[in-house]
């Protein structure tokens, strides 16, 4: 065998055991069933969901705009969950997935949240403390209900040390016996399958939803002439937002409309809009860098709008409090 | 006495059939584009990524919670180093080469005084040329990928299996892709690496334009192609990424790959090369 041969069977035997090592990897490990941003353990939340949101909470809490808005900006649902729970979001907690029926009247979504979990120390927390709940099995699984018969009973449940469930006691049920038959129920939503796989992986924070998501927003908003006309909004069929808070908080907001023209309409509007915070300049010169973080295009159908914004300019929008003033003393 | 029987003898004034001169071709192609200088620095930058995963590995930090992960640099090197900037260089030095190095050594006439077709002779090298590149570009990937996407534990790597398979075939993509242009642009230029420069690193900076202009540069389709799309800083950050339909994007790299390997060949055939004395 020449040299160049050799060279060649050793590349080829290189990538062809990586290569087999990969399939059984695909094979072997349970988070195969992946799909975009989603673990498996998100293909649990329920078929019928209108969007899914999803928080890598350590890359939140590590990022500077958690630093610096820490005492103003943390999210009520993750106070609420160590309020209930005794989690303490920031140490034990990976990842938190939520999805949502986006109607009136649906309430709460269902969670999924992952991470490191201290499942005894957990369920006593929850079974001594202000609304008691008592653990008991279901299907195999640790579950603890909040006012259980009530109409609006809560339910926590453990699938494991690395995953918890959250959320109304049916929909946390219904996961659950997901989980015990193998089912992944999220998988049957093809309209969410697909915008989850567009999701860019590895953001700090992304969100998916269909139309239905978005027939609760206002179909037209004021014209910028004051005169009392209104703008309409073109129709989305899906809306898809991705950010990162590092090192500048960064969005990106993907909507597909109905046709081309729809999209260049819905960008103009976007545009006008941005324009009018850019005109605002003179009275307040931060709006302008605002203003310039902002792009927005279309490509064939879609509107993208993204937003760059330095830490800087945040800081800058943010409402200037007043130096205390000593109190005045009695004459 | 006894009678051998005499093999006959190949008709030497037929040309050899176009398989059996590609592959003559290939195997001595091979031999002397394996084992250049070319090679050793090519190798040495495609194994970069290897010694810095490696590093990666040995440094206490892959071991704690991250705010970039091991895949996330894997991405990053995917997107950036391999498929932006290294693979296309790798092309051009490469593919640009296979006539013009016979051009400048004087050696193009004995290929052509042999009875093999002429596309064959440009078939077989560059046959060479992706087996040479893909040789050294895989392993390298592969071996990146593991050490990379496994630095904070095994667990979860099967979910990340499929974005190694869709990176090799977009780097093996990338090097036919760009092959093929460089290949055109040997057989047509006497002097290609300038011009390949200026293509690589002025005409594809479109690719952060907006509109419709970054449909006339490779690296838009081949990103469009891999799922990894890290976060851009500076200018380019300022404008939106295009990502184009990847099915499309499939088709017109694999067409303009076909396009510019079939003029090449035709241009090959017909083309006179007269040799400085």
């Amino acid at each position: 065998m020449s040299r160049s041969r050799q060279v060649v069977f050793i590349a080829v035997a290189v990538v062809g055991l990586g290569s087999l090592v990969g399939v059984g990897a695909f094979f072997l490990d349970p988070a195969r069933a992946a799909v975009g941003p989603l673990p498996a353990e998100g293909l649990l939340l329920p078929a019928d969901s209108r969007f899914v949101v999803g928080l890598d909470v350590k890359r939140f809490t590590a990022s500077p705009f958690y630093q610096k808005f820490r005492s103003q900006a943390r999210p009520d649902a993750l106070r609420e969950l160590e309020e209930r729970t005794g989690l303490n979001p920031e140490r034990d907690v990976d990842q938190v997935l939520i999805a949502g029926q986006a109607t009136k009247g649906a309430g709460p979504g269902l969670a999924v949240v992952l991470g490191s979990f201290d499942t005894y120390k957990l369920g006593q927390s929850i079974e001594t403390g202000k609304q008691k709940a008592a653990g008991r099995n279901f299907q195999g699984f640790t579950e603890f209900v909040f006012n259980e018969g009530g109409p609006e009973a809560m339910a926590v449940a453990f699938i494991d040390r690395q995953a918890l469930l959250i959320g109304r006691q049916a929909a946390v049920e219904a996961a659950l016996q997901g989980r015990a038959s193998g089912a992944a129920p999220l998988r049957t939503n093809a309209t969410l399958m697909a915008l989850l796989e567009r999701v860019k992986p590895g953001s700090t924070f992304w969100m998916v939803g269909d139309q239905s998501l978005l027939q609760n927003l206002p179909g037209t908003v004021p014209s910028p002439a004051g005169n009392g006309a209104a703008i309409e909004l073109p129709a989305l069929r899906s809306l898809i937002v991705t950010g990162d808070l590092e090192p500048v908080v960064s969005l990106a907001i993907t909507g597909d409309a109905a046709d081309p023209a729809a999209a260049k309409n819905l960008a103009n509007i976007v545009s006008g809009f941005v324009s009018l915070v850019a005109l605002q300049a003179s009275q307040k010169p931060e709006l302008k860098d605002l203003a310039q973080a902002v792009s927005v295009a279309t490509d064939q159908s879609r509107v993208l709008v993204n937003a760059r914004v330095p830490y800087e300019v945040l800081e800058a929008l943010q409402p200037k409090r007043e130096a205390i003033k000593p109190p005045a003393l009695a004459p | 006495m006894s009678a051998q029987a005499v093999p006959a003898s190949r008709d030497t004034t037929r040309p050899l059939p176009f398989l059996a001169a590609v592959r003559g071709v290939f195997r001595l192609a091979l031999e002397g584009m394996l084992w250049s200088r070319r090679s050793v620095l090519m190798a040495i930058l495609l194994g970069l990524p290897i010694a810095f995963a490696l590093l990666y590995r040995g440094l206490p930090i892959a071991h704690l919670p991250a705010k970039i992960t091991g895949f996330d640099l894997y991405a990053v090197i995917i997107a950036r180093y391999y498929v932006r900037n290294l693979l296309p260089l790798a092309a051009l030095f490469y593919a640009t080469s296979l006539i013009a190095d016979e051009v400048e050594g004087r050696t193009l006439t004995y290929l052509l005084t042999r009875p093999l077709p002429r596309p064959a002779i440009l078939a077989g090298k560059f046959a060479a040329y992706v087996t040479t590149t893909l040789a050294m570009t895989l392993p390298s990937v592969v071996i990146t990928f593991f050490l990379l996407a496994t630095a904070p534990g095994a667990s979860g790597i099967g979910a990340e299996v499929p974005e190694l398979f869709r990176d090799m075939g977009v780097v093996a993509l990338t090097l036919v892709a760009y092959g093929g242009l460089f290949t055109l642009m040997g057989v047509l230029l006497r002097r290609p690496v300038i011009p390949g420069l200026l293509f690589l690193f002025v005409w594809e900076l479109i690719v952060n334009l907006p509109g419709y202009l970054p449909r006339f540069t490779l690296t838009a389709w081949l990103r469009s192609l891999l799922h990894h799309q890290p976060a851009e800083e500076g200018l380019g950050g300022l404008l939106a990424t295009q990502i184009l339909p990847a099915g499309e994007a499939l088709a017109v790299l694999l067409g303009t790959s076909a396009l510019f390997l079939a003029l090449s060949f035709w241009i090959f055939a017909q083309r006179e090369y007269v040799l400085e004395q």
